[in-house]
């Protein structure tokens, strides 16, 4: 199997079951992690459907539903990836505990956001109680902790590229990995140091659809989703410019398309950070 | 959604389950499915989400009988104990159906026990047991449980 086959979207059911095995040998701490968060998002979704609470304009269990899609996203992802990391690396005892701290740090995540949701209470940003600002702090490291398995995972593929022959694809995986640590750290930690995730007052509270984006005042959430996709991003620029480019036009290509996507994100960042909306009414 | 319309969909749910259980030797593989398992895990789930949106505003607790009267005294958790007895006694009842079958026993005898586990759960879980031990002292020689 090429480099490139191996991103191929599969079709029918038995190409799913395939590739979940195939997860499930790379990693199968993350892969397993991913699919009981992917499972337990059925009971959140009847709860949302139930339980008419509201908090911050918002049904109580859509925060926990989206952290526990999106941290399914990155989980699974991480497994995808793994098969690009030398088993030697994979099979090392120091690796193996790490990624158990990892899947530690995101149970303790979804405990944490979803007991406060079942107790009506806010998870980020709690400071009503001394308890609850010091676990926010906690949940804070535990964060970095998470987010660092794509920076591990980074350095470990560019250091040893035989899991992925093709350079230009080789180089967006590690610039992609690499910087959803980086950029997420830097705009989820800004985030965590303000008050909120808007800066600014909404008034009508008008949003994007879907994903809940602010449309009158800058929302912080925005570019941490950038930030934090650019593990996908990048690997599938990588994967085009591979397969429709020559070999030194499909590397340059994914230099410039890395750089393109910090400078978006930078400045959907700088943009929040004025109070702006990225899509304004 | 009100705790009352979640109510009137669980017991038919679980009505269906039984049924499939009861008419298990015509079909014993999808009977297993649907009322061994598929339908116990549908409303699980309903307990769960119950659980997660409506626990944290129960009063009452574990401790006394007292207050695990209080703790089910409003209608969400009053639901979430009824479909959490539907659910365990459902899946049940797909234990004593497979069960039954892997140990040879006639499905006459298992009906009994079926109708009681839908009507007083342990009742008919005992006598299930009653019944694979009765057998078993009549025929040394089989193994199970």
């Amino acid at each position: 199997m090429t480099d490139a086959n191996l991103f191929t979207p599969s079709q029918s059911g038995a190409a799913a079951r395939r590739l979940m095995h195939a997860l499930f040998a790379a990693e199968p701490r993350f892969a397993a992690l991913g699919l009981l968060l992917a499972f337990s998002m059925i009971p959140t979704t009847l709860a949302l459907m139930l339980d008419p609470r509201l908090f911050q304009a918002e049904a109580i269990w859509l925060k926990p539903l989206k952290f526990q899609l999106s941290l399914t996203v990155y989980l699974l992802s991480l497994a995808y990836f793994a098969r690009f990391l030398p088993t030697a690396f994979l099979a090392r005892r120091s690796y193996r505990a790490f990624s158990i701290v990892v899947v530690l740090c995101v149970l303790a995540e979804m405990v944490w956001i979803g007991g406060a949701a079942m107790f009506g209470t806010a998870s980020h940003y709690n400071t009503t109680h001394p308890l609850m600002a010091q676990i926010y702090g906690l949940m804070g490291f535990f964060a970095v902790i998470l987010t660092s398995a794509s920076l591990v995972f980074a350095i470990v593929i560019w250091r040893d590229p035989r899991g992925l022959s093709d350079r230009a694809l080789h180089l967006s995986v590690v610039l992609g990995l690499g910087l959803t640590f980086v950029l997420t750290v830097i705009v989820a930690g800004y985030m965590a140091s303000q008050t909120g995730r808007l800066v600014g007052v909404p008034v009508t509270g008008a949003r994007v659809p879907l994903m809940g984006w602010s449309r009158e005042v800058g929302d912080l959430r925005l570019p941490h989703f950038l930030a934090t996709h650019a593990m996908h991003v990048l690997p599938l620029a990588g994967l085009l410019a591979a397969r429709s480019l020559s070999a030194g036009m499909a590397l340059r290509s994914v230099w410039l398309v890395s750089a393109g996507f910090v400078l978006v994100t930078g400045a959907v960042f700088v943009m929040a950070i004025l109070g702006l909306p990225v899509f304004p009414v | 959604m009100t705790a009352d319309s979640l109510f009137q969909l669980a017991n038919p749910l679980a009505m269906a389950g039984w049924l499939c259980l009861a008419v298990s030797p015509l079909a014993p593989r999808w009977a297993d499915r649907i009322g061994g398992f598929a339908i116990p895990v549908l409303l699980s789930v309903l307990y769960a989400a119950v659980i997660l949106g409506f626990w944290w505003q129960g009063e009452g607790g574990f401790d006394s009988l007292g207050n695990v009267m209080l703790l089910l005294s409003g209608p969400w958790m009053a639901l979430a104990g009824w479909v959490h007895f539907l659910a365990f006694d459902l899946f049940i009842g797909g234990w004593i159906a497979r069960q039954a079958r892997s140990e040879g026993i006639a499905h006459l005898l298992v009906l009994p026990c079926l109708l009681l586990t839908f009507l007083f759960g342990p009742v008919g879980l005992l006598l299930f047991l009653a019944i694979g031990a009765t057998r078993r002292m009549l025929h040394p020689q089989r193994i199970g449980i």
